[in-house]
């Protein structure tokens, strides 16, 4: 093959960024050869970019899971969960974020309405399911990940499990700091005065701060407490890095067939629950009152959260989907 | 359209493995086409499929096309030191591709008797 010049060199990497890795280690070589001809005989071409770009994007919604391109079972059922996990964390930063304004709104007063009163039950009951299934997923996790650091076999693990970690800790300790430092409540996490402990309230307002409309007010945000700033930029970082710890933890982890099956029947569990929190969302959004005085009128922020989480809704649902048509009995095999 | 329970062209069989490809169908026929007359690497893919269909298929679409052949056994990789690894039909991939194109001609001349039959030969 002739010498490649250093702009087409350039622009066939470039190109070749829009594929996952998984894809690029296994096409990568033979698919820049015919980018790089293609290119030799069609310098410029937006037909050429617009289809390796739809099909890039294709490829990784292939090795998420959620198209109905067969991966291996295995590898199906990980990568459904993955991106369950992906949305359902999405779900869950607006739903807490919205469901701890209306709790902290409830230590003050009851909703004046029935529609916010049956809401702020069904969402409280849903948190609750939430918080078990969080930590029966994490269970077999857990002891497959700690296993591997005891039998020195965590290659390719330490990274995420690290990530995660610092997620947690950054998390939890900037949400009790804040949280402690909010009236309601005094940090006492049993001090109960509405539909849920005020302490439990205060955590999940303070680690959903940075959900706010404020962000659309810079004049407004700029008043606020540098320290309190400083959290609203930090808090989505440790967001983030929590959920792709995580989500890479379940990547590469080889969990056995039954331990696949059970986290694929939380996930069938966890779109059950996402599904009654939204229901319970909009009870409380058709029927909140108006505002702005009252405590539990929603806003355009909730309504955008809303759409956001029924999005995220319909791709958790399309992830368990697919998770559940994976033969894992072909598991190991 | 409405058509007869006695119309003798009915239920022609519909090849399965091409069948499940979806919109890739196309391009895979045409791959397939390609690659019956020996082994082949994507550019060369390219250009073949330009002269015999006049169609030129895009370098994401033709690879795209080719994992899924790759991944129903349709195709395989040949060894290469090159970069450009070439591709070759498997036997699975030849009975899939003539069961394809025998319902395509089916198809094909059932729509010509069609309109003889009916708009002459204009």
């Amino acid at each position: 093959m002739s010498q490649v010049s250093e702009p087409t060199s350039r622009r066939v990497e470039r190109l070749l960024r829009w594929y996952p890795v998984s894809w690029r280690s296994r096409y990568g070589d033979e698919f820049a050869a015919l980018l790089t001809d293609d290119v030799a005989e069609r310098p410029r071409s937006l037909r050429r970019t617009v289809d390796v770009a739809a099909s890039g994007v294709v490829a990784r919604l292939n090795m998420s899971g959620l198209t109905a391109r067969t991966l291996d079972p295995g590898d199906q059922v990980r990568a459904s969960l993955a991106s369950l996990g992906c949305a359902l964390a999405a779900f869950l930063v607006l739903g807490v974020a919205m469901w701890a304004q209306l709790a902290i709104g409830w230590q003050w007063s009851r909703p004046d309405t029935t529609g916010t009163s049956v809401g702020m039950v069904a969402m409280s009951a849903t948190m609750l399911v939430f918080g078990i299934l969080v930590v029966l997923a994490a269970v077999p996790i857990a002891s497959e990940v700690i296993g591997r650091f005891v039998r020195r076999e965590s290659r390719g693990l330490v990274r995420p499990t690290v990530l995660f970690l610092a997620g947690a800790v950054v998390l939890t300790t900037g949400a009790r700091h804040f949280g402690n430092g909010w009236p309601g409540t005094g940090g006492h996490p049993w001090a109960h005065q509405g539909l849920v402990p005020g302490g439990v309230a205060a955590f999940a307002w303070a680690s959903t701060l940075s959900v706010t409309s404020y962000w659309a007010h810079p004049g407004a945000l700029l008043s606020f407490p540098a320290q309190e700033l400083t959290w609203m930029a930090v808090s989505p970082v440790a967001m983030a890095c929590l959920v792709v710890g995580s989500v890479k933890t379940v990547r590469r982890l080889d969990l056995p067939p039954r331990a696949l099956a059970f986290e694929r029947w939380l996930a069938n569990l966890a779109v059950l629950a996402m599904t009654a929190f939204l229901i319970g969302s909009i009870f409380w959004l058709v029927d909140g009152g108006p505002g702005p005085r009252n405590l539990f009128h929603a806003g355009a922020i909730d309504l955008v959260g809303l759409v956001v989480m029924a999005g995220a809704l319909i791709v958790s649902h399309q992830a368990v989907f697919r998770a559940r048509n994976a033969d894992l009995t072909a598991v190991g095999r | 359209m409405t058509r007869s329970p006695k119309d003798p062209d009915r239920g022609a069989s519909r090849p399965e493995p091409l069948g499940t490809l979806g919109r890739y169908a196309g391009p895979a026929t045409l791959i397939l086409s390609s690659l019956a007359d020996g082994a082949k690497h994507g550019y060369a893919l390219t250009k073949d499929i330009e002269s015999f269909a006049g169609v030129r298929l895009a370098p994401g679409t033709l690879y795209e096309a080719l994992s899924r052949l790759e991944g129903q056994g349709l195709i395989e990789a040949v060894e290469s030191s090159d970069r450009r690894r070439p591709y070759r039909l498997t036997s699975a991939g030849a009975v899939a591709l003539r069961a394809h194109l025998d319902a395509q001609r089916q198809v094909a001349d059932l729509g010509l008797r069609r309109l003889a039959g009916n708009w002459g030969t204009a």
